[in-house]
């Protein structure tokens, strides 16, 4: 009697659900398309219908790509579940459940147990807009950090509530318009803060919590990797430009984010049990007037000559200035693990993914 | 077991059924390969960004044949192009240009010590003869690219080794002899080349016999006559002209005994003459030069007209440059000259639109000098030649060299246009081209049909500092007639060099566009898709958003409806 191998049973499993059948020797190969021969996890497809440039489709690209093939996903009510599974298709090649607006860390959560209960390994992520998780979803996500679960949470954080026509939410950031926040006479944008929902995540003394972009997608899966070797509750928030609600040119989607990371306004940190263990160093701080000045949602701060627009752009300026100085963000000697460095690419890729 | 229905679950990937190409309004993506601004600029015809891009992979044997397709003498050119490549390269926005000619150099060395040969098979032996009269670079590139288009080549050179110029003029202080001839038996040495020495047209062959018994004549015989030069019909009796003074050094090492001199002129030869007579012991060495040095007071047309480098060395050597100035007269006691007046002047542009040289009243001054040496140009000889010479020089009427015989070319420095051993090597190649296609009947394909490309269509944050390579050159102490100043940068650096190619307008195999698609609307292939990237374009599902376009870092994509 063969000796009982749960690890071969299992790669037989995943064989069985993802792997291309092996042909005998001689048979005849399939023709792959081109697409299908890609070197690469295509667990979310082409067809879905999310805007041009949107960084929110780029972003769950990006990590369903690196996370995948073996995960389920439970996605929050929003642009991202709406864009991917139009009736009767789906974008999605792994298990993928639609939850609540309000409780994909709860669905998540379920999930996880079920897989448990089952003897599998399959990760559970769950997926949210800010609006889905910054607010609505806050108290589900924070009942399953709190419950230790093996999920890794992602935010797609698009600063606002984008599928039902750009409200504010308590990721907006200040002084920016939305359709509840509008600029005008009263309020030059929103009147509120960013919330940090980093540091209150990474308060449930999680072993890991992090911040993203998708402007330095070499990090960015890096830092799903590194999540998903963690057994227990994980958690990142990627920056995830919106050219509807951001009113920026859709070809412009990763130079705004990478802007947005240069001038400090979206620090990439880690956070590891409640300590900071690192940060990406920004080579070259710009100022905050680089990245507002290419959306349109602040375009009532660069009028000339307006004190109000002035006064907004130094107090953004001073927030970007602060986040400099709390994290240490200012890299002006060359590091492996800065903007620039992160960014560069040579023959053959980004050099960090050639060796 | 809880069975899902078709009500409650989608197929995995069925989104594909929804083509949502169907959203673009205007522009999609394509693949542009522009000439990047080091090739558009290379009068040899070389594409940099190619050989680089076989360098950034390792291959140093076949960087060098990409550059051999243009430029059959890189040893020869990595030491004495003034490099237009270098000035025109986009990574000067970003730090500092690529260290073109010493990469080149390095791989023209390589090519020597490792034997690399011509990629390149005999022509047949019935195949087409072209006579080539001259045998410096201008006519042996010629030679060369006969060869390599399955043609045959006869060459005729008056002087009893080939080499033009290089051999006879340029000082092994920046062309060491073992180099050239390294460069020059490995060219001769192709099957199809016929090399006549001691053979002068006008006196061993003419024209005529050339046209009857050969498919074509490409003429190259270089600038062999001193312009005439007086001042004000005022001549010295120990008169030296400057490019027999140094034709004369380099072939024996000999330079005339003089404590003051003035070299009167702008070019090659008036600096390398400088040069060497401050090595030979003069006191005090003055070029007077109408032209001005560069900088932003100098219009880019009126530039002294030497490489960049020796320009630098020979001030380094204590070498006193009067630019924009001129010699107004000598001062000759009996016939022997003590003195030059000089005065300032400017190329300004005159009433009828052109520039002139104009002199400025009260800068006159008086130089004591033992010797004043004109290195004022040279024309074509008319030997064999004199009824196609218009004005000194045989000037053709296409930039391939045709002049007004059929199947007869001017290349090299007779034609009048352009000065430079890249530009001769450059005349070989599009001559033969040219010729190539009307042997064939097919029409000359125009030059230069691929766009350009700017450093603002390029993508600058892909790209991290990098500094330049700089070769190490002998202290101006150590300094002889014979040692080469200009070092070797070394494999090492000559690799890491390249790796700082941008890659302008080509395909750098990044995967940026391929990472950034939010559609996936970009396909990675194994293999080389058919406009020589690895990726293609499913237009069945890009919605045009631009984003590849704008985040490609060598602007290889672009936005077109
Ligand atoms: C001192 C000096 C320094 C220079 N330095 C540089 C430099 O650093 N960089 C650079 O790019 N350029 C330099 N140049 C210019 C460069 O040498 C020339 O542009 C180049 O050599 C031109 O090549 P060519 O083949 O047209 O002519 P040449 O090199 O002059 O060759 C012409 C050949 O034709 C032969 N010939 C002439 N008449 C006849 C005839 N009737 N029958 C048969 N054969 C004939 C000649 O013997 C000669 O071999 C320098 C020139 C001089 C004089
Ligand atoms: C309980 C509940 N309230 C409101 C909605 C309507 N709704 C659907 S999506 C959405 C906004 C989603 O915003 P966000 O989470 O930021 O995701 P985005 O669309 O920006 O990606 C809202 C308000 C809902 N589906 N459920
Ligand atoms: S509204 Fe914004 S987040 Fe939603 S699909 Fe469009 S670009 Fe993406
Ligand atoms: S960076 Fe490379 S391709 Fe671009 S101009 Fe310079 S040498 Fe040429
Ligand atoms: S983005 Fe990179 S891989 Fe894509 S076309 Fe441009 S250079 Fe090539």
């Amino acid at each position: 009697m063969a000796e009982h191998d749960p690890r071969g049973e299992r790669l037989d499993e995943l064989r069985r659900k993802f792997g291309r059948e092996p042909l005998p020797p001689g048979a005849d190969q399939k023709e792959l398309t081109p697409r299908e021969a890609q070197p690469r996890f295509r667990g979310l497809e082409s067809g879905h219908r999310a805007c041009q440039g949107c960084g929110e489709a780029l972003a769950a690209r990006l990590v369903t790509e690196c996370a995948g093939p073996d995960v389920m996903i439970a996605n929050a009510t929003g642009c991202l579940e709406v864009f991917t599974t139009a009736w009767p298709q789906s974008s999605w090649r792994v298990p993928w459940m639609h939850s609540l607006f309000e409780n994909a860390g709860a669905i998540a959560s379920g999930m996880e147990a079920a897989m448990k209960a089952k003897g599998k390994n399959t990760k559970v992520l769950a997926f949210g807009g800010d609006g889905g998780t910054y607010d609505i979803g806050f108290q589900a996500l924070s009942g399953m950090l709190e419950r230790y679960h093996n999920v890794l949470y992602v935010c797609y954080d698009n600063e606002a509530y984008m599928n039902t026509g750009i409200q504010r939410s308590s990721s907006t950031p200040h002084a920016a318009t939305t359709t509840t926040s509008p600029a005008g006479k009263e309020r030059m944008g929103k009147r509120h803060l960013k919330k940090d929902l980093l540091a209150i995540v990474a308060a449930h003394h999680i072993p890991y919590a992090a911040a993203a972009s998708v402007a330095y997608p070499a990090d960015l899966q890096r830092k799903v990797r590194y999540a998903m070797g963690i057994e227990g509750p994980t958690f990142l928030v990627i920056h995830s430009p919106c050219p509807l609600g951001w009113r920026h040119d859709s070809a412009l989607t990763i130079e705004v984010a990478r802007r947005g990371v240069e001038c400090g306004l979206f620090p990439l940190v880690e956070i590891e049990r409640g300590a900071v263990t690192n940060v990406m160093p920004i080579r070259k701080v710009r100022p905050v007037t680089d990245y507002l000045e290419l959306q349109g949602r602040f375009s009532h701060l660069m009028t000339p000559d307006d004190a109000r627009a002035e006064e907004e752009r130094a107090h953004l300026q001073a927030l970007a200035d602060h986040n400099i100085q709390t994290f240490g963000l200012r890299g002006d000697t060359p590091d492996a693990g800065d903007t620039q460095a992160s960014s560069s690419v040579g023959r053959g890729g980004h050099p960090a993914g050639r060796v | 077991m809880v069975i899902l229905t078709r009500g409650a679950y989608a197929r995995p990937g069925t989104s594909l059924d929804f083509k949502t190409g169907n959203w673009r309004s205007g522009e999609a993506p394509v693949h542009v390969h522009a000439t990047a601004p080091c090739a558009a600029s290379c009068p040899a015809g070389e594409d940099q960004q190619a050989w680089f891009a076989r360098l950034q992979e390792g291959d140093a044997e076949g960087a060098w044949r990409e550059v051999v397709r243009a430029n059959p003498l890189p040893a020869v050119t990595g030491r004495v192009c003034p490099h237009p490549c270098e000035t025109a390269c986009n990574r000067a926005a970003l730090d500092a240009p690529l260290a073109i000619h010493n990469v080149e150099r390095w791989l023209g060395d390589e090519a020597i010590r490792q034997g690399w040969t011509y990629p390149v098979s005999a022509p047949a032996a019935d195949a087409p003869e072209v006579a080539i009269v001259g045998a410096g670079p201008a006519g042996l590139s010629a030679a060369y690219h006969c060869v390599r288009q399955g043609l045959r080549a006869a060459i005729y050179e008056a002087a009893p080794e080939a080499g033009g110029l290089l051999r006879a003029a340029i000082p092994q202080t920046r062309l060491p002899r073992d180099v050239l001839d390294a460069e020059i038996a490995r060219l001769l040495d192709l099957p199809g080349i016929t090399l006549n020495l001691r053979a002068r047209l006008g006196r061993d062959v003419t024209l005529d016999e050339l046209e009857r018994d050969h498919a074509a004549v490409l003429l190259a015989p270089g600038c062999q006559a001193n312009k005439a030069w007086s001042i004000d019909g005022a001549v010295p009796v120990d008169l030296h002209e400057g490019l027999n003074l140094l034709k004369e050094f380099v072939d024996h090492g000999q330079l005339p005994e003089a404590r003051r001199v003035i070299v009167h002129g702008g070019g090659n030869t008036a600096m390398d003459l400088c040069r060497a007579m401050k090595r030979a012991g003069a006191e005090q060495v003055t070029l007077v030069s109408a032209s001005g040095l560069p900088g932003p007071e100098t219009d880019p047309s009126d530039v002294i007209n030497v490489v960049p480098r020796e320009l630098e060395e020979a001030l380094e050597e204590g070498i006193e440059i009067l630019d924009h100035t001129t010699i107004n007269r000598l001062i000759l006691r009996g016939s022997r000259v003590t003195g030059v007046e000089v005065m300032s002047l400017r190329k300004l542009r005159g009433e009828d639109g052109r520039a002139h040289r104009v002199g400025f009243e009260g800068t006159e001054r008086v130089l004591p000098v033992d010797m004043v040496i004109p290195c004022i140009g040279e024309e074509v000889a008319p030997e064999g030649l004199g009824a196609l010479i218009d004005h000194g020089y045989l000037r053709p009427r296409d930039p391939a060299g045709r002049l007004t015989q059929e199947r007869v070319f001017a290349l090299g420095d007779a034609r009048g246009d352009h000065g430079t051993v890249a530009a001769a090597i450059g005349d070989g190649l599009r001559a033969v081209r040219a010729l190539v296609a009307e042997l064939e009947g097919a029409p000359a394909s125009p030059d230069g049909d691929r766009v350009g490309i700017a450093p603002d269509q390029l993508n600058l944050s892909y790209y991290d500092h990098s500094a330049r390579v700089a070769a190490p050159k002998l202290r101006v102490e150590a300094r002889t007639f014979e040692t080469e100043i200009e070092g070797d940068i070394g494999r090492a650096a000559a690799m890491a060099e390249a790796q700082r190619c941008l890659s302008c307008g080509n395909c750098l195999a990044c995967d940026n566009c391929w990472t950034f698609c939010p559609d996936n609307a970009v396909i990675k292939t194994v293999e080389l898709a058919r406009d020589g990237s690895h990726y293609l374009f499913d237009l069945d599902y890009c919605k045009g958003c631009g984003l590849c376009a704008q985040e490609c870092p060598t602007g290889y994509i672009r936005m077109q409806s």
